[in-house]
């Protein structure tokens, strides 16, 4: 059994190791070099087509550089053109401005000369008026669908080249009274005559006190009193703020309803309602100065002037829209808004202070201001005037919501625009330029309005500038659709080569797949091949091995008579042919071995029998009688005889385990009878060493089966070891009991014991037993290993145990100091039984 | 009780001589022959009543031998008494098989052989004939 375990543990065969290094050394290379190729297949396809698509790519560029280069000139044209008109427009409107508050003056000098009289003033008031646009209000029952205009197309031929017919405005014009305000004020600053509202009024007020005057902030009379005959005084524009509020929601900025009015955006709000004060002083005929006149110019006039002007084609609205961009606006000669499509950024007055409203900053500057422990307007008089002004700044967010965001051209840091006006117009004179605005290139224009009278001859600024800001892109309209017209040929080519390229990109993925399923299926192929044939290769080795191996077992466990088939005639052809012969040489020499000890066992037996019959003949009386010297003599020749005889015997039997040619002659045992005829055999030897022996084999004991002789042989020789190895007088005992439906047969000894490492050692052929104790006793060294051999081919077992271990063995009284041995014999029943 | 007739047959002449010997000086009648014609001749002459009979025998062995002797009328009766070296349970088959009596194995003293004898003697006294199943070791 240790043989067969000890091949078992060879698991790993060949097969497994072939087909890992085959697989290895042939698929690992194919399936790199497969995606190798494949990769680079597929990358020069991609790289052609690369190619492909830049040149597409490149002349669609081309195409498009030049359609935006024509686009370019076109606009520019169209640019200069536009920019032209608006300036024109600029300048004139800054004109007509300058000209309109020159008549002011020329009002003034006028009532300066007319009698001082009440009725007299309301005269001049009411024949000074002008037309106003009065939007409709935008909610009205009463807003008008819009208008259907004729369409005025040419009458003569000869006018039809470029014919434009721009119908008139229908905007709903009201006459609106100049002024607020005329007064005679007398040199005390007491007003001695009044006309407010169409009316003479009795409220008279001391306007030499700034509390009495509009907002509280008009300082006029002070100025006056140093005026010669002739001289003018003009006022700024003085108003109460009308706060506004700007918020940012998910279309852009809005403004909310509750602030002031802004155009298109919030036409409800409440108006800016501001004042220019225009004033002389009054001379008797005697040259003695009595007084001062002063007209109060509703500023609803001026603003008039810019807040329908649009510069694009519709050239004027009833509301200008400040969302868009495109609106006029105009400043005073110390960059203050005094007009603007959002009323809520004209600088105006806290009526309740009389102190202007600070103009709105960026968040950076009013962090600073923060900062600090000034008020606001002392913080912006100290103020640096533009300074570091940059698009990037966004207005404080404080302020905003304050509704408090009058524009002071000097502090708003993050309009730069208002920095190229304030230089453009430094010296009078006009200008434009561009301005990435709001997302958006806006044209900007600016015009000085050239009206110098009183404190505005101070400056070449005048009075102050009309501005006009216009998207640039509503200039080129034209010129854009043009354009898009292009963008949209180049992108439908593009599109295109994007579709081409994108099939052939399709085209090669799809190759390159079908080539890398192509390279699986071929290398899954190889793969299957190699494993067969691997399988195939393996098998015309382990096969043939696989055989010796079984013949060589089959050998070792003694069927020596064993040939292999020579099939190939390869190498394991040859070791199977090695084998065959090494296994005839096997069989020839055991055959030579088992003849040796037949022939030779067979040999000595005729010299044995000789000399037995001899001494046993003497012995036994047959050659007369013989003295008790003589006897004794003889009966160690005797000794000698029996030994070599039991050698003799022994060495057959071994020779014929060991041949496989003991053959057992079964039948049902009585296992009483067999330990009765070992022991009737040994009574010689028993009585001889003066032993006691004990058989205890109960009734309960049942038949087994096995070979007579030869299981007596196997108590003969385990009994003749206890006997012959326990000293004189020793007791020795012999039982039977049923273990587990078998029968277990004791030996029992009270001698010396066996050491536990030759307890397995006694059953090897030859093992002396002097190697374990001193005495010398006569023995062959084969007895134990054929009784071991018989048993074992009964199916049985047989165990040595040294010492008797009292436990296990309650039922063996040996007695004595020594530890004994028992053999235990294992023998199955009869299976009759 | 007349002393039988024996026939030793045996190509050791030591052997057979020492058995003529002894048996004889008991009062037995003992013809020995070498060889298994020279023993079917004086079985055949002198009719033995026991037969010692070795196996391994020159010209022709034992079992051959044993095989006529009980062919032949004459000796179909004898007692034959196989001794041989030969212990092989194949072998003493085959001699038992062959018409012997008792297959009794080398080395053998010669108080058991007589021992032998004499059971065989008392046997055929008592007109009873003995079957026994032959031992060895």
């Amino acid at each position: 059994m240790g043989r067969q375990s000890s091949i078992e543990k060879f698991r790993f065969g060949i097969l497994p190791k072939m087909i890992v290094s085959f697989l290895l050394v042939s698929i690992l290379p194919l399936a790199i070099l497969g995606y190798i190729a494949g990769k680079n297949l597929e990358e020069v396809g991609l790289d052609a087509l690369n190619s492909a698509e830049k040149m597409g790519r490149g002349s669609l560029l081309a195409a498009e550089n030049l359609g935006a280069m024509a686009i370019k000139d076109s606009v520019n044209a169209l640019d200069e053109k536009s920019t032209e008109a608006i300036e024109l427009r600029t300048v004139e409107l800054a004109q007509r401005i300058a000209d309109f508050l020159y008549e002011r003056d020329q009002d003034i000098l006028f009532l300066a000369s007319v009698r001082r009289d009440p009725t007299r003033y309301l005269q001049i008031y009411q024949n000074a008026r002008r037309d106003v646009i009065l939007p409709v209000p935008s909610a009205g029952p009463e807003t008008p669908s819009p208008r259907t205009e004729p369409v005025i197309g040419w009458q003569n031929p000869d006018n039809k080249t470029s014919w434009r017919h721009h119908p008139p405005d229908r905007f709903n014009r009201v006459s609106k009274p100049l002024y607020r305000e005329i007064t005679f004020v007398d040199l005390a600053g007491q007003e001695q005559i009044k006309i407010v509202d169409g009316q003479v009024s009795r409220d008279l007020r001391k306007v030499s006190d700034q509390a009495n005057t509009t907002c509280k902030a008009e300082d006029y009379f002070t100025r006056l009193v140093a005026l010669e005959r002739g001289e003018i005084y003009v006022s700024r524009v003085i108003g109460p703020y009308v706060p506004g509020w700007l918020t940012k929601t998910e279309e852009g900025i809005k403004v909310k309803p509750e602030s002031a009015y802004a155009g298109k955006e919030n036409p409800d709000g409440r108006r800016f309602e501001g004042i220019i004060r225009w004033a002389t002083p009054v001379f008797a005929g005697n040259g003695e100065k009595l007084g001062y006149v002063t007209l109060a110019l509703d500023h609803t006039h001026v603003m008039e002037f810019t807040d329908h002007v649009i510069p694009t084609e519709d050239r004027f609205a009833e509301h200008s829209d400040g969302g868009s961009g495109n609106y006029a606006f105009l400043w005073d000669d110390q960059d203050k808004c005094i007009s603007h499509a959002r009323d809520f950024f004209i600088y105006g007055y806290d009526p309740e202070t009389g102190r202007p409203v600070p103009g709105w900053l960026s968040q950076e500057i009013y962090d600073a201001f923060k900062a600090g422990g000034l008020s606001l307007e002392e913080f912006e008089q100290q103020l640096p005037s533009y300074e570091n002004f940059r698009m990037e700044k966004n207005g404080s967010s404080e302020q905003m919501e304050a509704g408090r965001v009058p524009l002071d051209c000097r502090v708003l840091d993050m309009a730069p625009q208002c920095q190229g006006w304030h230089t453009g117009t430094e010296d009078g004179g006009s200008g434009s330029f561009l301005i990435f605005w709001s997302g958006l290139w806006k044209l900007t224009t600016y015009a000085t309005v050239p009206y110098y009278t009183g404190r505005y001859g101070a400056s070449k600024r005048g009075f102050g500038y009309v501005t006009i800001g216009a998207n640039v892109d509503d200039f080129h309209q034209a010129a854009n659709v043009t354009k898009t017209y292009i963008e949209k040929g180049i992108s439908e080519q593009s599109t295109h080569i994007q579709e081409a390229v994108d099939k052939a990109k399709q085209a090669i993925e799809q190759s390159a797949r079908k080539n890398r399923g192509l390279m699986s299926i071929i290398t899954l192929f190889a793969a299957v091949l190699i494993i067969g044939a691997s399988i195939a290769i393996s098998y015309t080795i382990t096969g043939p091995l696989r055989r010796l191996t079984d013949v060589a077992l089959a050998m070792s466990r003694g069927d020596l008579d064993q040939h292999i088939e020579v099939a190939s005639r390869d190498e394991t052809g040859r070791l199977a042919n090695a084998f065959n012969q090494m296994a005839s040489a096997v069989v020839e020499v055991d055959r030579m071995k088992s003849e040796f000890v037949t022939i030779a066992s067979h040999e000595l037996r005729t010299p044995i029998h000789s000399m037995l019959l001899g001494v046993s003949g003497m012995l036994g009386g047959y050659a007369g009688a013989i003295s008790d010297e003589v006897r004794e003599d003889l009966l160690v020749v005797e000794d000698g005889i029996e030994r070599l005889r039991r050698l003799v015997d022994n060495l057959l039997d071994l020779s014929r385990i060991e041949s496989r040619k003991m053959e057992l002659y079964l039948s049902d045992l009585s296992v009483k009878e067999i330990i009765d005829t070992a022991l009737t055999e040994l009574s010689d030897l028993t009585m001889l060493h003066r032993h006691q022996v004990v058989a205890e084999i109960g009734p309960e004991i049942p038949m087994v089966r096995g070979d007579r002789d030869r299981l007596v042989q196997v108590f003969v020789n385990l009994l003749s070891n206890s006997i012959k190895y326990t000293p004189e007088q020793g007791r020795i005992m012999v039982r039977a009991q049923l273990e587990d439906g078998k029968v277990v047969l004791m030996v029992a000894d009270n001698g010396y014991g066996i050491p536990a490492w030759a307890q397995e050692k006694i059953f090897e052929r030859f093992f002396q037993a002097d190697q374990i104790m001193s005495q010398k006793v006569g023995g062959s060294g084969l007895g134990l290993t054929i009784s071991k051999w018989i048993v074992e081919q009964h199916e049985g077992s047989i165990t040595c145990e040294s010492p008797i271990s009292k436990g296990r063995f309650p039922n063996l009284p040996l007695g004595g100091e020594r530890k004994g041995t028992v053999f235990l014999v294992e023998l199955p029943l009869s299976p009759a039984i | 009780m007349t002393m039988s007739r024996i026939l030793v047959v045996d190509d050791e002449k030591t052997i057979s001589s020492y058995l003529q010997r002894k048996l004889g000086k008991l009062g037995y009648t003992v013809v020995t022959a070498e060889d298994g014609e020279q023993a079917l001749e004086l079985a055949f002459a002198h009719l033995p009543d026991i037969v010692l009979l070795d196996v391994k025998l020159p010209k022709l062995d034992g079992y051959e031998v044993c095989k006529r002797l009980r062919a032949d009328p004459s000796t179909a009766g004898s007692v034959v008494l196989m001794l041989s070296a030969k212990a092989q349970q194949a072998e003493i088959q085959r001699g038992l098989e062959a018409g012997a009596d008792k297959y009794l194995c080398k080395p053998m003293s010669f108080p058991d052989i007589l021992k032998q004898i004499q059971a065989f003697e008392r046997s055929k006294a008592t007109g009873e004939e003995s079957r026994e199943d032959s031992q060895h070791d």
